[in-house]
C-alpha cells in the first residue's frame, strides 16, 4: 500500500511539473501578440482537452510503440513512463487555460506601462505580465494539482500498480475491499490535505501588499 | 528660460506628418500635422472621444496606424514599428497615464529601477541611487518600499512620473494625468509637471487643466472628432477661438474652472 502511495506521489508530481512549465508556455502563446504561436497555443489545447484522458493514456501505451518500434515495449516499466506523460501532457491543456485566463486580467494599460519604458515583449512578460497574472492563477492551479493525483488513478489501466491499483490488487487477492479501499482513500486525503496547506502557503507568501485584503 | 535657445536650428523634437488611422473600418485619426520643438510643452484638449490619447500613443508606436509617419528625433516610428528599433526609441520616451499603471507586485522603487536595470543594463546599486533622487524630486522619498496599493492616487502617479524619468527620456507624454486624481493630490502631480516644463524636457501633454496650460504651455492644440481643430499659442486660443467647436470648448472649461 506504501509502495501504491509513493508511486502515485511520483506520478503525480513529475507529470505536474511537466503540466505546468508546458501549460504556462502554451497559455503564452495564446496570449502572444503573433499569429503563429496562438495558433499552435490553440490547436495544443484543443487537441488534448477533448479527448479523454483514458484515451490519451491508451493511445501512449498501446498505439505508440508499433509506431516508434518494438523495442518501446520491452522496457518494463513503459506504463509509468506513459502515465507520467500522457498526464503531464493532458493536464498542461488545462493548465494552458487558467494561465490564458490569467494572463488577460493584466489591464491594458500594464502592457502600454511596460512597453512604453522599452522593455521588449518577453521582457514584459517575464516582468510584468506573468508575476501579476500568476497571482490570479494560484486558486485555479491549485484545484488542477489536485487533480493530476486523482486523474493518476487511470494509470492501473495501463498496468502501474499506483495506489488505486495497488487497492485493486489487495482486494482481489485477499477479500478485505473495505480496508483496501479504505487505505486508498485515506492515502488520496492525505495527499489531497498536503497540497491544499502548501497551496495556501504560497499563495499568502506571493500576496500583493496592499492589493487585496482578506 | 532657455527653450528658444536650445531649439534653434535644430529640426523639432517630434514631427506628425499626415497622420491617419482607423480601428477597422471606423477612421479616429483625420489628417493630423504636429511639431514639436525641444523644450517646448504642448497641451492637446477636446472633448473625450476626440482622438487624443490615441494620437499620443502614435507617437512612441503602442498604436499602428495605416497612413502618414511620426518622426522622433529624426527616426521614423513607421519604420522602427516592426523591428527592434521601436524598443530604443520607447526608451528614450516616457509616458505617464490617467490610471497610474504603476506594477502592483513591485514596491515603488522596483517599479522605477524595473527598465533601467532591464533595458539599459545599469546595476541595481546605481539604479536605486537614481530612483532614490527620482523620488525625491517627485517630493515622496519616503514612500520607496511601499506597493502601489499602499499609496493615495497622487502619490502613484508621482511614482509613476518618476518611472518615467529613469529611463532619461527627451520627451515625456502625458495621458490625462490627472483626470483619475482628488483635487488637493491634482496640485501635487502639477507641481511636479510644472517644473519638468521649466526644467525644459519636452512634453506632450493631454489635459484638461487649462490651468496648467495658461501656466507653462508653449502651444495648444484642439482636437474634434479626430481631426485637429485648432493649434497655436495658448493665450490667444483662450480669448478668441476661431471656430465655433472651440468657442464652445473654452467657455465651459472656463466656466468650470
Amino acid at each position: 500500500m506504501l509502495r501504491g502511495i509513493l508511486l502515485t506521489l511520483q506520478i503525480g508530481i513529475i507529470s505536474w511539473i511537466i503540466a505546468l512549465f508546458a501549460g504556462i508556455l502554451i497559455g503564452t502563446f495564446r496570449t502572444f501578440p503573433w499569429r503563429p504561436l496562438r495558433v499552435v497555443g490553440t490547436a495544443y489545447v484543443e487537441i488534448f482537452r477533448n479527448i479523454p484522458l483514458l484515451v490519451q493514456l491508451f493511445f501512449w501505451y498501446y498505439a505508440i510503440p508499433p509506431l516508434v518500434g518494438q523495442w518501446l515495449n520491452r522496457m518494463h516499466n513503459l506504463g509509468y513512463y506513459c502515465a507520467i506523460f500522457g498526464l503531464g501532457i493532458y493536464t498542461a491543456s488545462r493548465v494552458a487555460e487558467h494561465v490564458r485566463s490569467g494572463l488577460n486580467t493584466v489591464p491594458t494599460g500594464q502592457r502600454f506601462a511596460g512597453l512604453s519604458t522599452g522593455l521588449s515583449q518577453l521582457q514584459l512578460y517575464r516582468h510584468v505580465i506573468i508575476p501579476y497574472a500568476i497571482r490570479v492563477m494560484i486558486p485555479p492551479l491549485t484545484t488542477e494539482f489536485l487533480t493530476v493525483f486523482k486523474n493518476s488513478a487511470l494509470a492501473m489501466t495501463i498496468g502501474v500498480l499506483e495506489l488505486t491499483g495497488m487497492a485493486d490488487r489487495i482486494n482481489a487477492r485477499t477479500w478485505h475491499g473495505l480496508e483496501s479501499t479504505t487505505g486508498a482513500i485515506a492515502g488520496y486525503l492525505i495527499i489531497g490535505l498536503s497540497i491544499i496547506t502548501l497551496m495556501s502557503l504560497v499563495e499568502s507568501k506571493l500576496r500583493i501588499p496592499g492589493l487585496i485584503k482578506r | 528660460m532657455n527653450k528658444q535657445d536650445t531649439a534653434k536650428g535644430s529640426e523639432p523634437m517630434v514631427q506628425i506628418k499626415n497622420l491617419s488611422k482607423w480601428y477597422g473600418d471606423f477612421q479616429v485619426l483625420y489628417n493630423i500635422n504636429v511639431q514639436i520643438n525641444e523644450g517646448d510643452c504642448v497641451v492637446i484638449c477636446g472633448p473625450s472621444g476626440s482622438g487624443k490619447s490615441t494620437l499620443l500613443r502614435c507617437v512612441n508606436g503602442l498604436e499602428d496606424f495605416r497612413e502618414g509617419d511620426v518622426i522622433v528625433e529624426g527616426v521614423s516610428v513607421k519604420e522602427v514599428s516592426h523591428n527592434r528599433g521601436i524598443y530604443k526609441l520607447r526608451s528614450k520616451i516616457g509616458m505617464v497615464f490617467q490610471h497610474f499603471e504603476l506594477y502592483p507586485h513591485l514596491t515603488a522603487l522596483q517599479n522605477i529601477t524595473l527598465a533601467p536595470r532591464k533595458v539599459s543594463k545599469v546595476p541595481g546599486q546605481e539604479t536605486e541611487k537614481i530612483a532614490m533622487e527620482l523620488l525625491e524630486r517627485v517630493g515622496i522619498p519616503e514612500q520607496a518600499r511601499k506597493h502601489p496599493g499602499e499609496m493615495s492616487g497622487g502619490q502613484q502617479q508621482r511614482v509613476a512620473i518618476a518611472r518615467a524619468l529613469a529611463m532619461k527620456p527627451d520627451i515625456l507624454l502625458f495621458d490625462e494625468p490627472t483626470s483619475a486624481l482628488d483635487p488637493e493630490m491634482i496640485r501635487d502631480v502639477l507641481e511636479v509637471m510644472v517644473n519638468l516644463a521649466k526644467e525644459g524636457i519636452t512634453m506632450l501633454v493631454v489635459t484638461h487643466e487649462m490651468g496648467f496650460a495658461r501656466a507653462v504651455a508653449d502651444g495648444i492644440i484642439f482636437m474634434d472628432e479626430g481631426k485637429i481643430v485648432e493649434q497655436g499659442d495658448v493665450e490667444s486660443f483662450f480669448k478668441n477661438p476661431a471656430s465655433e467647436r472651440a468657442k464652445d470648448f473654452v467657455d465651459r472649461v472656463l466656466v468650470h474652472i
